[in-house]
């Protein structure tokens, strides 16, 4: 059941991130072609953006690996 | 808007701080093992942070070349999380794990606090930059 657990908890967290990161990528992607003087912008704010996509899952991943190894 | 690299120089001089008041914390407070977790915890944490400085200016670099853009390396920083906690899983005399997982998100809340005060300081003029 842990083993279970770990697996949802890895797996939604991972879906969850990749269609974030996904849809900041291509939309920072997008507005360089659009505007590639707003390039710096974009980029600060595609960092900001992929790392607080990426806090939940990180959490999700420590967890299941915590409950695995219970 | 400031630019990637002046963004993580200051969030590491940030975090340079707190490590410094946590070790003190850790040498000298009764909970020795909760402050070794916190510092474990941020060290990762600004590793996390470095790595994704680090290929969001190659991917910027790539995406400016024309070449095929390089992946954002979360696996790489999923692994390191998972690092943290396997330390502190295997050490628990030394590093509190909960301190561990707290400390592992605090340069994320770092990064939150002086972004939306920073904005609140120089509020961008009606997105004329944009």
């Amino acid at each position: 059941m842990g083993l279970l657990a770990a697996a949802l908890a890895v797996g939604l967290g991972a879906l969850g991130a990749g269609i974030g990161n996904g849809l900041i990528v291509s939309k920072t992607v997008e507005g360089i072609a659009r505007q590639p003087e707003a390039r710096g912008v974009l980029q600060t704010t595609m960092f900001i953006g992929v790392a607080l996509v990426e806090a939940l899952p990180i959490i999700a991943v420590v967890i299941a690996f915590i409950v695995m190894n219970r | 808007m400031e630019n990637l690299r002046q963004i993580h120089n200051r969030q590491k001089r940030a975090l340079f701080f707190l490590l410094a008041l946590l070790a003190l914390a850790w040498g000298f407070s009764p909970w020795p093992t909760v402050f070794a977790g916190l510092i474990l915890g941020v060290l990762f944490g600004l590793y996390n942070f470095w790595i994704l400085t680090r290929r969001m200016e190659r991917f910027d670099r790539a995406l400016a070349q024309g070449e095929k853009a390089p992946s954002l390396g979360s696996g790489l920083r999923f692994a390191s999380g998972i690092a943290a906690a396997a330390i502190a899983v295997s050490l628990p005399e030394t590093f509190n794990l909960i301190a561990t997982v707290i400390g592992l998100m605090i340069p994320y809340l770092f990064l939150l606090a002086e972004r939306i005060i920073s904005q609140l300081k120089h509020p961008d003029p009606g997105g004329k930059e944009r």
